[in-house]
This record gives structure tokens, sequence and C-alpha cells, in this order.
């Protein structure tokens, strides 16, 4: 049980090296959208014209339905967050090996570049968020106290994606077949999570599936709490947390575990 | 007086896959073939710098330099032995590491600051000494992807150099811009050393270490062949050249 106060050790030092976090975190945000005219504007506008497509296939093609709300704000609800997951862990698989050229030179704590990354998603998350409101005053959607649990879930949201981008990321440091298989993994990922989808078109023996798959509680989550007023399923929610600190501890472990090897082999 | 850098028995082995891919992996393993090969980067090292002292590493290329400034950095860790370093480490190795291209000098300043470990606060107080010393003021709000080479290193170099650090690692880079810069260079890291830096310095050049270096390690062939005074060393090391 030596883990926690290593863990504790941990914090201490993040909280010393907060600045390089920040200015890493803020380099990754301001560096990608140089040299476009529309600069950070993009954030918005592509999560808006893939709901504009998504919705068109879905709901007017595929008549998907969607629980009682404008199917597109139902599919916001769930594809926003979603994209918050997909965008970081397909970003940090790489941050190591895209910045060997610090690894090789200087010490620090390697997880900043990873969680760097993550805050940068974070920030392109809050931004994308933007779109979702403008559908909520235009389709004069209400939400209601239970809206608070939103953070609640999210936190569950962020330990796992951290835990997950810690292990991709070292791991594709040795094999970069890692990000490779990532990008498929993620995209079957999100047929198996009902983000284009309600939960209750899927036969009942088969949603034992969607139990056991945290981002499917969380997305579900969000809905229940934003668009059905009501309270989140807590014991799913709890097997969620589990499994989200239970991947992040697995991840942080892994990651320190490798982390002296790093330079030797990026 | 304190012991800044301490190297007992060090050693780094590297292990070299043979086989990288998956397609050259499997018959390796099915056939009997060995998959891995060790290389011994440096075995055995002793060696000892004190406070005030300044280092010069001597080797032919490939003899592990390198990889000694990279324990000393704290960037690898050693196989066997151990390296002991009191104190910040500023690695002057290949300037500009953390330099992105997109983004302006003045924001690669900071960032670079960030890395090296300073606060905001700190960054904002050296700041304007580190455009002084660089010669760049014109510039700093442009991307550095436009600047020229010389123009990038002196100001990774600027950033570097801008405080007095513990330790300071200089790996051969001392070709950073024209003539009057490099005096420049060399100039702040002779005030460094009389402010109480350690320096370790690679190099090749004989005047440059006995100007600046008071003991020697040549290693060759990742072996330590000799540790002690300056000349010395630099003597056992032109022997063998």
């Amino acid at each position: 049980m030596d883990k926690l106060p290593r863990l504790r050790d941990n914090l201490k030092l993040m909280w010393h090296y907060r600045e390089l976090l920040w200015n890493l975190a803020y380099r990754e945000i301001n560096q990608r959208y140089k040299q476009s005219f529309l600069g950070y504007a993009w954030v918005i506008l592509n999560p808006l014209f893939q709901l504009l497509v998504m919705n068109f296939v879905f709901s007017t093609v595929l008549k998907v339905p969607s629980q009682g709300v404008p199917f597109i704000i139902f599919l916001a609800v769930g594809l926003l967050p979603w994209n918050f997951f997909n965008n970081s862990l397909s970003s940090s698989v790489n941050s190591l090996v895209t910045n060997s050229s610090l690894i090789t030179k200087i010490y620090f704590p390697r997880e900043i570049l990873v969680y760097a990354t993550i805050i940068a998603k974070f920030v392109d998350f809050l931004f994308s968020c933007t779109v979702l409101l403008i559908f909520f005053v235009f389709f004069r959607t209400t939400v209601s106290i239970n809206l608070l649990w939103v953070p609640v879930i999210f936190i569950i949201q962020v330990i796992f994606t951290a835990g997950l981008s810690l292990i991709t990321a070292s791991f594709n440091l040795f094999y970069r077949d890692i990000q490779y298989l990532l990008g498929l993994i993620l995209m079957l990922w999100m047929y198996l999570t009902p983000v284009m989808y309600p939960v209750d078109i899927i036969p009942a023996r088969y949603r034992f599936v969607f139990a056991l798959n945290p981002m499917s509680v969380i997305v579900n989550a969000y809905r229940q709490t934003v668009l059905a007023h009501g309270n989140p399923n807590f014991s799913s929610l709890a097997i969620a947390l589990i499994m989200s600190l239970g991947v992040f501890f697995i991840g942080f472990y892994i990651f320190k575990k490798s982390e002296g090897e790093f330079a030797d082999y990026v | 007086m304190d012991t800044i850098i301490k190297a007992e028995n060090l050693s780094k082995v590297y292990h070299l896959n043979k086989q990288r891919t998956f397609k050259e992996f499997i018959p390796a393993i099915i056939g009997g073939g060995e998959t891995k090969k060790t290389f011994h980067a440096l075995s055995h090292l002793n060696f000892e710098v004190k406070k005030g002292q300044s280092l010069g590493i001597m080797g032919r290329n490939g003899s592990g330099k390198s990889t000694l400034l990279k324990l000393i950095a704290g960037v690898t860790k050693p196989t066997d032995g151990r390296i002991t370093v009191v104190g910040q480490v500023a690695p002057l190795i290949e300037l500009g590491a953390g330099f992105h291209p997109e983004l302006t000098g003045r924001e690669n300043v900071y960032l670079n600051g960030s890395i090296l470990g300073f606060k905001k606060k700190e960054m904002d107080a050296l700041y304007p000494s580190i455009v002084e010393f660089s010669e760049l003021a014109p510039f700093m709000d442009q991307p550095v992807k436009f600047y020229s080479s010389g123009m990038y290193m002196r100001l990774a170099f600027s950033v570097a150099v801008a405080e007095t650090p513990n330790i300071l690692l200089v790996d051969e880079i001392l070709a950073v811009g024209d003539q009057k810069f490099q005096k420049k260079c060399l100039k702040r890291i002779k005030e460094f050393q009389e402010k109480g830096s350690t320096m370790i310095m690679v190099s090749h050049d004989k005047d440059m270490l006995e100007k600046y270096c008071d003991i020697g390690l040549f290693i060759q062939k990742s072996h330590q062949e000799f540790f002690g005074p300056m000349n010395e060393a630099f003597k056992k090391y032109e022997e063998t050249l």
C-alpha cells in the first residue's frame, strides 16, 4: 500500500511544476491554429458541422429515436464529451514521441506532457460547448438543478481519460503500433458507446456490455442529468468511478515504472 | 569542499532490439535467434566534482560522452552504480530543444524558462536581460520559424544563461552565432564560474578546455582512461589521437 503516499508526493510535484504544465498546455492550444484564417473558431465549427452531418444521417435518414428531445441536442450531449475523450487519447498517445527532443535533454516529470495535452483538449471542449448552448437557446430546452451532477461525472471521465492516456502514451513510446491500434479501437469504441443512439434500442440481454464500459455510463449519466432532469444511475456511476480509478492507478504505475527508460527508447 | 557530482561505479548499458519489427521478430523467435543485443555505453566510471570546479570531458566520437551528460542531467538512469548530483542542472545541450516553431520568440522564452524550472515572476524579471543578451529585440514577436539558425541559437542560449545555474552542462555548442556573440557567451560562462557554478564541458578544443576546466576526464571506448588535473588528462587524450 505504498502507492498512495507516492501519488501524494506526485501531486506535490505537479504543483511544483504547475507553470510548466500551463505553459505546455498553452503551447498546445496556441500553436495548433496559427496560420489559419479562422483560427480558434475551428474548435467550434468542427463539432458544429459534425453534429449537423450526423443529425442528418441518424435522425433524418435512419430515424433513430432520441428520448423526447430534438435529436441534435440528444446527440450533442453525448458527442461533445466523447470528442473530448477521443481527442485527448489520440493526442496524448503521441505526446511523448513528439516531445522527444525535450525528453532526451532535460529532466522533468514526463506525465506533465500527457496532462498538458488533456488540459488543452479540455479547453477545446469548453469552447465546443458553446455549440450546445446555441442549440439549447434555439430549441428552448430547459435544464434543472440536476445539471450540478455534470462536474462530478466529468471528473470521473477525466480520471478515466488520464489513466488510459498514461498507458497508451508510454506503450507508444516503445511500440509505435499503439497509435494506429488506438485509432481503430476508438472507432469501434464509439459504436459500442451510446453516443449516436439511445441505449434502450439495444436488446436487454446485450446491455451488460454497456455497464462495463465507463464511457457508456458517463454518456448516459450526462443525458440523464442534463436532458431528463433526473439523477444519474448511482450504482453504474460508482462502478464507473471504481473502474476509472483502477485504470488511473494502473496507468500511473506503468508510466512511472517505465519513465526512466523513455529517454533511451524514444 | 562540497561534492556536487559524484559517480560511483557508474555504468550504462543499452539494450538494442536487433529486430525492430514484427516481421523480423517472429522468425527470430521461431528460429531461436538472438532478439536482444546489449551495448555498454559506459562502464565503471568513478569521479568526483567539487563545488566551483569545472570538469572537461574528452573522448573520441561514440566513447560515451553524451551518455554521461544525460546521466548527469537526469534524463536517463544508470544501469549499475550510482550518480549523485546536488543542485539544479542547466543543460546547454542542443539548444532550443523546447522551442516551438509556430510560437513567437517571446512565447518561446517563457516556455523554455518554465522547462528550465523558472516561475513566471522570475521570467518577467529576467526577460529584459534575455532579450538584451540575445540582441533580438525587434524579432521577439515573430514566430521563431522565421528566425535564421543563428538567431534561433542565440535566443536559446540567452534563455539558458539568464540565471546563474548550480551546474552548467556545455556540449560543444559554443558555435553559437558569430564570433562576437561567441565571445559574449564565453564571457558569461566565465562569470558563472567566478560566481561558483560548476561546469561540465565536452570539447575537443585544447585551448577551451585548459581555459575553462581544472579537472579532466578522458573516456575511451566507454571506459574511464584518466581522471585528474586537466593538463595531464588532455596529454593522455592527445597521445591516443
